[in-house]
C-alpha cells in the first residue's frame, strides 16, 4: 500500500491511478468535465458544480456481490418536504445521497436531514414493547401489550365513557396514519383525538381559513423565489427550516429583495436580512397595525385589491388608525421611522411576502396575530400571486396533512366538521351507518362537540368533573408519536401523570412521558410500544406548501417495532371494531395498505381537494422529480406534464379529471384547471345587506364574471349545467342525497362521483365559490383582531387598556385566562419575575426532541441546555457565560437549572429557551427513569416546567412565548 | 487536472450543520472527532456570519510540511491525504494548521493522541479505493465514485461549494457581483495563497 | 468567552457602531434603530488585520475549534522546517566542529603531574546514579527528539516508511515516558549540587584564565569550577525550560490554547538543541577532553593530582576536613543530603 504511494511523488497523481485500478473506477476526466459543464449551464448563480455521474454506492460499501437498492422517501423532520434518498444493500440502510431531482430540497439537506439514516441504526430506539412493573420497565410480548392495554381500556369506557380516553396523535403519522387514527377515534366514540397541530399552527389554521377559506401556506418555499419583500414575523426558518433559506436567500439576492426580519430575537434568520426590527415579545399586532397606519396615511394601499376581494376594511380602518406611531411605540418598543419603512417596502415593493411560524401562533392572541398577518397582506394586495402570500412554515413533516386529513378535536377529516351532515358523509365514505357512529358516543350531542386540546389534557385529568363539559374526567392517555414536553406547565402535567388509570405511549422513543411518568410516581398501568419511524414504513405526506409525497419503505421495522398502521389495527381488533373500520382497505399480515387508505381519502376529501391525489399520480411525481421546475414547480416535461409538483392541494375532481393542483391559492389569473383560483364562499353570501362574494374579480376563463356562491345542485340547475352530469354521476349524487327529490343540497363538498366539481371547473369556476376574503371575521372571539397584553405581562401597566378576554368555557374546559392575568397584576409577579421568557428552536434538535437528542450525529452537537440572557442582565445577576443557574417560573415553583449564554441575540429585559431539551426536571436528572438503553444521548431540563397559564379562546392554543421568569446564578 | 477546494459563502452560510452532520453520516465518524465544523463569528450581533470549515487541502500544505513521517502526500486533484498507517499522532499538523482541521481521537494520554484523523475531501486514502479497509480508516472515497464531498453535495443553501477551484471560484465572484456584497472567500488567502475579487 | 473572543466582539461591535453612526434615524432604548446585518456582516480580511486569528463561537466542547483560522500556523510551519533546523545544524554541527578542532590541535588535557597512585572520592554512589540516570535518559530523548526534527531528511530515505513510523512511534513512547526520570534527575541534580554552583568570585578568575584550558596553566576552583558550574546551570535552567515546554506537549490543549502550543514546540526545540550542543561538549571534556575526568563519574574517585590540578581548593578542603592522605571517608557530604 504504502509502496504505491511513495512511488509517486507527492503532489502527483496518487488518486487518479488509484481510481484506475479501482473496481468501481470510473473515468474521472470525464466527470470532471462534465462536472465543470454542469456549473457554467447552471449559469453559476443557482448550483454547485455537482456530480452527475451517479454510482449507486457510499457509505460503508456493501458486502461483495450485495445488490444497492435506491429508494426515496421523505424527511421527518420538518414541513420543507425534503426528499430523501437511501441506498440499501441486504436490508441494511447504507448511505444517504442528495437528492438532486427534487424540487423542493435540489440535494440539500440540514443537520437533521442529512443525518436521519442514523434514526434506523437505534441504538437508543425503544426495542420492545415494556410495561411498568412496580416502577420497573419491564418486557412484555406485543400480544401481551395489546390484550391487557385492550382490556383496561374497555374496563374505563365502561365505567366513565369513551372520552374518557385521550387519544393523542402525530403529525409525524403519514397521512395515512393520521386519517386513521382520527377514525380510530370516531369508532372508539370520540372526539378527543389531537396531535401537534394545536400547539403549533391550530391558530393559523383557524384564523386564517376564517379569513379566506383554507389555513394553510398560500404560496410555496420555491415561490418566494419571486418575491421583492420578505417580511419574516415570528419566525426562524434559518433553524426551523433550514432548507427554506436557499429559495430566501437566492430569491433575495436574484431580486435584490428586502429581507426584514421581525423577532424579539435577532435570530440567525436575521442575520440575513437587510433589516431587523426588534419587537417586545406579544406585540405582534400592534407592529402590524403600526405598519398598516403607515401604509393608510400615504395610500399605499391596494384599493382596487380591497374593493373587489375584501370584506370589513371600514371596521378594520377604525382599529388601524387607533394605532398612532407613537402608541405603537409605547407598547411593542419598535420606532415609527422604522416602522415606516418597513410598511413602504411591503406595500410599494411588490411582490411582497409575509412568513411566520411559532412566533405568531403560539400566543393566547395567536388567532387575532395570524389574522392581522392577513389583513395585511390583503391592505396590499399582496395575496394570490406569485410572490406574495402568506407563507406559514409549518413545523413537523407531516403536520399539514395530519391537520388536513382531521386529526383534530373540532372536526372530522378534511375540516366537514363535527354537525351532523358531517357524520353522515363520511358514514357514507366509510360504508358505515350513522346510527352505529352515534351509538359509539355518550350522545349525539358530544358527538358534535370539539374535544378537548392537547394542551389541558391534565386540566382534563385534574379538575372536577363538573367543571368538565363531558360524561367524566380523562383518565387514559393513548399518545403514539407526541412529546410531552412540548406542553406547557410540566410541574402541572406531573400531577395529571400520577392521576391517570392507564398510560399508553406508542413511539420509536420512551419519549418524555415515561421519564415523568415514573417521577411523577407512576408504578403500573403504564405501557411503552415501540413505533417504527416513517423510514420503516410506507404513505404520503403533505410539505408545508401542501405538496404530497410518497415516501417508499427504506429498511423493515427495526427491533421489534411496529408501523402506526399496524399498531391502530391491532388495536381496533382487540377493541372489537377492526372489521368496520377497515372495511374498504386490504389487509396483510396485519398490515393496512397505506394506497387503500389514501385511496379512501381522495373518496371522501372533496372539500380540501385531496379528491385528485391518488397514490398513482403521487408515485408518478417521486419517480420524475427532475421534471419539475424550480421556481413554478410544475412539469415541463414527462408523464406528469403539466402537473404542480406533488398536486399541492386543492387538487379537484377524481384523479381521472387530472387537475394539476393548486400551487398557489386564491390566484385569480390561472385558470382553475390550471392551478387558478378564487377566495373561498364559505361564510355566506352576504351579512347585513353587504354583499360577501367578489365582486368583479374572478380566475381566468371562468363564465361567471364576478362573484358566486359555492356549488350545489341548486346552483347547477339554476345555471343549467345541471346537464352537463353524466347518468353515473347523477346516479350517485341521488344515492348521497337520498332520493331524486333531495339531491338540491348536495354540495361539490358532498358529491362523491365528483361530477359536481367537474361540472364547474368546465365551465371556468371553482368549486367552493368565489368569495371575499374576511379583513372582518365575524364568530371568532375577536371578529377585528385586538391587542391584548399576554397573561403574564412584564408590562402591567398597559393590562388596564388591553386586557386579555374575560374568562370563559371553551373545549368542554374553563378558560380562566382573565382571572390569571389580574391576579398577577394584583400581587406583583411582574416584580419578582421581572424578565420576560421565550422559547423557540435549535437547528439540531426538533419539537421534544428525544428522537432527535439520541441521534448521536446531532446530540454531539448541543449538549446542554441553555437560555440565553442579555449581557446587561446577566451583569446585574452576576451571571457569567456558561456557568450554571437557576430559572424560576412564576406558577407552581418552577425552577429549572441550565446553563446561560450570556448575548446580545436577546434584549435587555427579555431571556430565550430552546424547547426541545428534556429529560431532567427541577435541576434533577431523570436518565435513571428511562428504560435502561432507550435514554436519549443528551438529557437536560424543559424550557416547558417555566411556562405558565393562557390558552387562544378560539383554539386552546398554549402560550409559550411570552411568559415571566427570574435568573439567579447556581 | 483539476485543482480541488472547498468555499463557503459565508453570506449564504446560515449554520444549519448540514455539512456537519452529513460528514458524520458518510464517513461514520466518531463522537469527539469533528472533520467539519461551523463557526460562528459575532454571535448574536448584527453582522453575525457563519462559516464552515474543515481541512481546506492547502496549496503546499503546512501538515505535510511539518510532518515528522512524511505521513500526508497530495493527489493530483490537490486533494491532501494521509496515510493512518504512517501517522504517529505526534500533533505536530494541528500546530501548522491554519484551519484547525487535524483531529485525534483521545486529547490527552501523555500525547499518545491516536492516528490524526481529518477531512479527506471524501477521497479515502492510500487503501484501494471502495475497500472496506478504505472505510474503515478514512471513510468513504465518493471522489473514485464520480462523487464530490456530501457536506457541500448536501449544503442547505449551497453556501459551501466543493469541486474544481476555478469552477467555485467564478460561481462565488458571479454571485457577489450579481448581490452586490461578499465577506470574502474565507481562508483563500491563507490555504491557496489567493483572492477572488469582483 | 476567552479574551480574544470578547476582544474580537469588542471590535465588531464597535466596527458595526461606527457604521451606524452617520445615520439620522432616532434610537429607542433596546433598540437597535436600523440594522442592516448584510450590510453590516464581519469581512475576513478586516478581521486578519485586526487580529492574528478569527475566532468565533460554537456549540461542540472543543472549545479550539472555534478558532476559524490561524494563519500564524504557516509561521510555524516556517519555524519548524527552516529555522529550526537551521539552529540545530548550527549549533550541533558547529559544536561539534569546534570539539574536533579543539581536539586536534589541544589533543588531550593530560595530568600534568603524572597520576600520583592515590585517588580520592568525588562523586558517591547516590550522585553517580542520579548522574547517570539523567544522563541515559538525556540520550535517549535527544535522540528521539533529534528525530522529529531530522528523521525525515536523514533517516526516512535510508529505511522504509513503515520500518520508520515504527521506529519513530516507539521513539515517541521512549520520549514520553523517559521524561519522567529525565525531570526527576534534573531536580535532584538541582538540590544535589546546587550550594557547590553558587558563582562566586573564584570563578571570575577561572574564566579570566580560560580554565586553563589554553597552555599550561590551571586556575584554582573548588569542587567545582567555572565551567561545571555552567553545564550545573545549563542542565538546571534548561532541564526546567524543556521540562515545562515538553510537558505543555504532553497534555495538549490542557489550560492552552494554540499558540500556546506552538510558543511551547518552539521553545521545546530551540533549548533542545542547545541543550544537545552544551551537552556535547560536556561529554568532551569528560571523556576524551581530558585525562582522569571519567572516572570523577565512572568509579567515582579521582587521582589525587587530577583533582590538585583542577580542583585545587576543593582538594585542599577535602585534606582540611579529613586529613592529609587518601581519603577513604565521604566528601564533603552534598548540600542536598
Amino acid at each position: 500500500m504504502l509502496i504505491r504511494r511513495t512511488e509517486h511523488p507527492a503532489g502527483r497523481g496518487t488518486l487518479a491511478a488509484l481510481a484506475s485500478q479501482s473496481d468501481h473506477g470510473v473515468d474521472r476526466r470525464t466527470f470532471l468535465r462534465r462536472a465543470g459543464l454542469a456549473a457554467g449551464s447552471l449559469a453559476a448563480l443557482e448550483a454547485l458544480p455537482l456530480a452527475s455521474v451517479r454510482r449507486a454506492q457510499a457509505g460503508p460499501p456493501p458486502a461483495p456481490g450485495a445488490a444497492v437498492a435506491v429508494r426515496k422517501s421523505i424527511c421527518t423532520h420538518c414541513a420543507v418536504g425534503c426528499t430523501v434518498t437511501a441506498e440499501v444493500a441486504n436490508g441494511v440502510w447504507i448511505g444517504q445521497e442528495p437528492s438532486w431531482n427534487s424540487p423542493i430540497n435540489r440535494g440539500s439537506h440540514c443537520a437533521k436531514g442529512a443525518s436521519v439514516r442514523e434514526l434506523v441504526s437505534g441504538e437508543r430506539r425503544l426495542k420492545y414493547p415494556l410495561k411498568l412493573v412496580n416502577g420497573q420497565w419491564t418486557r412484555i410480548t406485543w400480544d401481551q401489550a395489546i390484550g391487557e392495554i385492550g382490556d383496561k381500556l374497555l374496563a374505563i369506557r365502561e365505567q366513565s365513557g369513551p372520552d374518557s380516553v385521550y387519544w393523542l396523535g402525530s403529525a409525524k403519522f403519514t397521512n395515512e396514519g393520521a386519517y386513521m387514527f382520527r377514525k380510530f377515534g370516531a369508532f372508539w366514540g370520540t372526539n378527543n383525538t389531537d396531535h401537534q397541530a394545536r400547539i403549533c399552527h391550530s391558530t393559523t389554521v383557524t384564523g386564517v381559513a376564517n379569513t379566506w377559506g383554507y389555513g394553510a401556506m398560500t404560496n410555496s418555499f420555491n415561490d418566494i423565489r419571486n418575491s421583492k419583500t420578505q417580511i419574516i414575523m415570528g419566525g426562524n426558518p434559518a433553524e426551523a427550516h433550514p432548507v427554506s433559506l436557499q429559495h430566501l436567500l437566492e430569491g433575495a439576492e436574484l431580486n435584490n429583495a428586502n429581507v426584514i426580519v421581525i423577532d424579539p430575537r435577532m435570530t440567525r434568520t436575521a442575520a440575513h436580512a437587510t433589516e431587523y426590527v426588534r419587537l417586545r415579545p406579544g406585540t405582534d399586532i400592534p407592529v402590524l397595525y403600526g405598519m398598516m397606519w403607515h401604509i393608510l396615511q400615504n395610500g399605499w394601499e391596494d384599493k382596487e385589491f380591497i374593493a373587489q376581494r375584501v370584506y370589513g376594511f371600514e371596521d378594520v380602518r377604525k382599529e388601524i388608525e387607533k394605532w398612532t406611531p407613537e402608541e405603537v411605540e409605547r407598547v411593542s418598543g419598535v420606532p415609527g421611522e422604522q416602522l415606516k419603512r418597513v410598511a413602504q417596502m411591503f406595500a410599494t415593493q411588490k411582490p411582497a411576502t409575509l412568513i411566520w411560524c411559532m412566533g405568531q401562533t403560539q400566543h393566547t392572541v395567536g388567532t387575532a396575530n395570524v389574522r392581522t398577518s392577513c389583513i395585511a397582506l390583503l391592505l396590499t394586495g399582496n395575496v394570490g400571486k406569485p410572490g406574495t402570500g402568506a407563507n406559514i412554515f409549518r413545523g413537523h413533516d407531516n403536520v399539514q396533512g395530519a391537520t388536513d386529513v382531521g386529526l383534530d378535536i373540532v372536526t372530522l377529516p378534511f375540516y366537514y366538521g363535527l354537525a351532523e351532515g358531517a357524520w353522515k358523509h363520511w358514514g357514507r365514505v366509510w360504508e358505515v351507518d350513522y346510527d352505529y357512529l352515534q351509538s359509539r358516543f355518550d350522545s349525539k350531542k358530544i358527538m358534535e362537540t370539539p374535544g378537548i386540546p392537547l394542551t389541558r389534557w391534565f386540566d382534563a385529568v385534574l379538575l372536577p368533573k363538573d367543571h368538565l363539559e363531558q360524561k367524566d374526567n380523562v383518565r387514559a392517555m393513548f399518545v403514539q408519536g407526541h412529546a410531552s414536553n412540548s406542553i406547557t406547565r410540566i410541574p402541572e402535567s406531573l400531577k395529571g401523570l400520577r392521576k391517570l388509570d392507564l398510560l399508553v405511549v406508542a413511539d420509536p422513543h420512551p419519549t418524555t412521558w415515561a421519564s415523568l411518568a415514573v417521577e411523577a410516581g407512576r408504578n403500573d398501568n403504564t405501557y411503552l410500544l415501540p413505533a417504527c419511524t416513517q423510514f420503516e414504513a410506507s404513505g404520503s405526506r403533505v410539505a408545508s406548501n401542501r405538496s404530497m409525497q410518497w415516501g417508499e419503505q427504506i429498511v423493515k421495522p427495526i427491533f421489534e417495532s411496529k408501523n402506526d398502521l399496524e399498531i391502530m389495527y391491532l388495536l381496533a381488533t382487540k377493541l372489537g371494531f377492526a372489521d368496520k373500520m377497515f372495511k374498504n382497505i386490504h389487509v396483510e399480515n396485519n398490515n393496512p395498505l397505506p394506497e387503500d387508505v389514501l385511496r379512501e381519502m381522495n373518496r371522501g376529501s372533496w372539500s380540501t381537494g385531496y379528491c385528485g391525489q391518488s397514490p398513482e399520480r403521487i408515485k408518478l411525481h417521486m419517480a420524475n422529480q427532475k421534471d419539475f421546475d424550480l421556481v413554478t414547480m410544475r412539469a415541463e416535461e414527462g408523464p406528469a406534464k403539466g402537473d404542480y409538483y406533488g398536486l399541492p392541494w386543492p387538487c379537484w375532481g377524481s384523479p381521472e379529471v387530472r387537475h394539476p393542483g393548486t400551487p398557489l391559492l386564491y390566484n385569480t389569473n390561472l385558470h382553475v384547471m390550471a392551478g387558478g383560483g378564487t377566495f373561498r364562499a364559505r361564510f355566506g353570501v352576504e351579512r347585513n345587506g353587504v354583499n360577501l362574494l367578489a365582486e368583479g374579480s374572478y380566475s381566468l376563463g371562468s363564465e361567471i364574471k364576478d362573484g358566486y356562491p359555492e356549488f350545489t345542485m341548486a346552483v347547477l340547475k339554476k345555471l343549467g349545467w345541471d346537464g352537463d352530469l353524466t347518468p353515473q354521476e347523477l346516479a350517485i349524487i341521488e344515492k348521497v342525497a337520498g332520493g331524486p327529490d333531495k339531491i338540491a343540497a348536495v354540495s361539490w363538498s358532498t358529491d362523491l362521483s365528483g361530477g359536481i366539481q367537474r361540472v364547474a371547473m368546465k365551465h371556468g369556476c371553482v368549486p367552493y365559490g368565489n368569495a371575499k376574503a374576511r379583513m372582518n371575521a365575524f364568530g371568532l372571539p375577536d371578529p377585528i383582531p385586538t391587542h391584548r397584553e399576554p397573561i403574564y405581562t412584564a408590562r402591567v401597566d398597559l393590562v388596564a387598556k388591553y386586557p386579555t378576554l374575560p374568562d370563559a368555557k371553551q373545549f368542554r374546559l374553563p378558560n380562566i385566562g382573565f382571572t390569571v392575568q389580574k391576579t398577577a397584576v394584583d400581587k406583583g409577579i411582574a416584580k419578582e419575575f421581572p424578565l420576560i421568557l421565550s422559547s423557540g428552536r435549535l437547528v439540531e434538535y426538533e419539537g421534544g426532541g428525544e428522537e432527535t437528542r439520541s441521534n448521536k450525529w446531532l446530540a454531539e452537537l448541543q449538549q446542554d441546555m441553555f437560555i440565553e440572557i442579555n449581557p446587561a442582565d446577566a451583569m446585574e445577576r452576576g451571571i457569567k457565560d456558561g456557568a450554571w443557574v437557576w430559572v424560576t417560573g412564576a406558577e407552581n415553583s418552577a425552577k429549572a437549572k441550565v446553563k446561560a449564554l450570556v448575548t446580545e441575540r436577546v434584549g435587555k429585559g427579555v431571556a430565550w429557551m430552546p424547547f426541545h431539551f428534556g429529560g431532567w426536571f427541577a435541576g434533577k436528572d431523570l436518565r435513571p427513569k428511562y428504560p435502561q438503553g432507550a435514554d436519549p444521548i443528551v438529557l437536560g431540563e424543559s424550557a416547558n416546567t417555566i411556562t405558565t397559564y393562557g390558552y387562544d379562546p378560539a383554539t386552546g392554543m398554549q402560550e409559550p412565548k411570552v411568559t415571566l421568569c427570574q435568573i439567579r446564578a447556581a | 487536472m483539476a485543482r480541488m477546494k472547498f468555499l463557503c459563502d459565508a453570506d449564504r452560510c446560515i449554520e444549519c450543520n448540514a455539512c456537519v452532520t452529513a460528514c458524520k453520516n458518510e464517513h461514520e465518524v466518531p463522537w469527539g472527532i469533528n472533520r467539519r465544523r461551523v463557526v460562528t463569528l459575532s454571535d448574536g450581533k448584527p453582522g453575525e456570519r457563519s462559516v464552515s470549515m474543515a481541512c481546506m487541502h492547502c496549496t503546499d500544505a503546512p501538515c505535510q510540511a511539518v510532518c515528522p513521517v512524511n505521513a500526508f502526500y497530495t493527489t493530483a486533484d490537490g486533494v491532501v491525504l494521509h496515510s493512518k498507517d504512517i501517522c504517529i499522532g505526534c500533533g505536530y499538523c494541528f500546530y501548522a494548521c491554519p484551519f484547525g482541521a487535524p483531529q485525534y481521537p483521545r486529547v490527552g494520554n501523555f500525547g499518545t493522541r491516536g492516528k490524526m484523523d481529518k477531512c479527506t475531501f471524501c477521497a479515502g486514502g492510500p487503501e484501494k479505493d471502495n475497500t472496506m479497509a478504505e472505510y474503515e480508516k478514512y471513510g468513504a472515497n465518493r471522489l473514485a465514485e464520480g462523487k464530490l464531498p456530501l457536506c457541500a453535495e448536501m449544503c442547505s443553501t449551497k453556501s459551501l461549494l466543493a469541486g474544481d477551484g476555478e469552477i467555485i471560484a467564478q460561481i462565488y465572484k458571479e454571485r457577489v457581483l450579481k448581490r452586490g456584497y461578499g465577506s470574502g472567500a474565507w481562508g483563500w488567502k491563507t490555504a491557496y495563497r489567493e483572492t477572488i475579487t469582483s | 468567552m476567552t479574551a480574544s473572543v470578547v476582544r474580537l466582539c469588542i471590535v465588531v461591535a464597535m466596527a458595526a457602531l461606527l457604521a451606524l453612526a452617520p445615520s439620522p434615524r432616532p434610537a429607542a432604548a433596546q433598540q437597535p434603530a436600523s440594522v442592516d446585518p448584510t450590510a453590516n456582516a464581519v469581512h475576513e480580511e478586516q478581521l486578519l488585520q485586526q487580529f492574528k486569528t478569527i475566532r468565533g463561537l460554537g456549540s461542540i466542547p472543543d472549545t479550539k475549534s472555534y478558532t476559524l483560522e490561524q494563519p500564524a500556523g504557516r509561521d510555524w510551519r516556517y519555524f519548524h522546517e527552516v529555522t529550526l533546523r537551521w539552529i540545530g545544524a548550527v549549533a550541533i554541527l558547529g559544536m561539534l566542529a569546534v570539539l574536533v578542532v579543539f581536539y586536534l590541535s589541544r589533543g588531550m588535557v593530560r595530568i600534568e603531574s603524572r597520576r600520583s597512585g592515590r585517588t580520592i572520592v568525588r562523586f558517591n554512589a547516590t550522585e553517580r546514579f542520579m548522574h547517570w540516570m539523567t544522563a541515559a535518559c538525556f540520550v535517549v530523548l535527544a535522540l528521539s527528539g533529534l528525530n522529529i526534527t531530522f528523521g525525515r531528511p536523514l533517516l526516512l530515505p535510508l529505511m522504509s516508511p513503515e520500518a520508520f513510523t515504527a521506529w519513530s512511534e516507539w521513539a515517541k513512547y521512549a520520549h514520553n515516558y523517559l521524561s519522567f526520570p529525565f525531570t526527576l534527575g534534573v531536580i535532584l541534580i538541582f538540590f544535589m549540587w546546587v550550594a557547590g554552583n553558587i558563582p562566586n568570585r573564584v570563578d571570575v578568575e577561572w574564566f579570566r584564565r580560560g580554565g586553563g584550558m589554553i597552555g599550561h596553566d590551571h586556575p584554582p576552583a573548588y569542587r567545582f569550577n567555572g565551567g561545571q558550574k555552567a553545564i550545573y546551570w545549563i542542565v538546571v535552567l534548561g532541564g526546567a525550560a524543556i521540562a515545562v515546554s515538553g510537558y505543555v506537549l504532553i497534555f495538549p490543549f490542557y489550560g492552552t490554547d494554540i499558540q500556546t502550543m506552538q510558543t511551547a514546540e518552539m521553545v521545546h526545540g530551540v533549548v533542545a538543541v542547545l541543550f544537545i550542543a552544551a551537552m556535547l561538549a560536556h561529554i568532551y571534556i569528560g571523556t576524551i577532553g581530558m585525562e582522569g575526568a571519567f572516572e570523577a563519574m565512572g568509579q567515582g574517585t579521582v587521582d589525587l593530582n587530577w583533582a590538585k590540578e583542577h580542583h585545587s581548593l576543593w582538594l585542599e578542603e577535602e585534606r582540611a576536613r579529613t586529613g592529609l592522605g587518601r581519603s577513604q571517608r565521604q566528601p564533603n557530604a552534598a548540600p542536598g543530603e
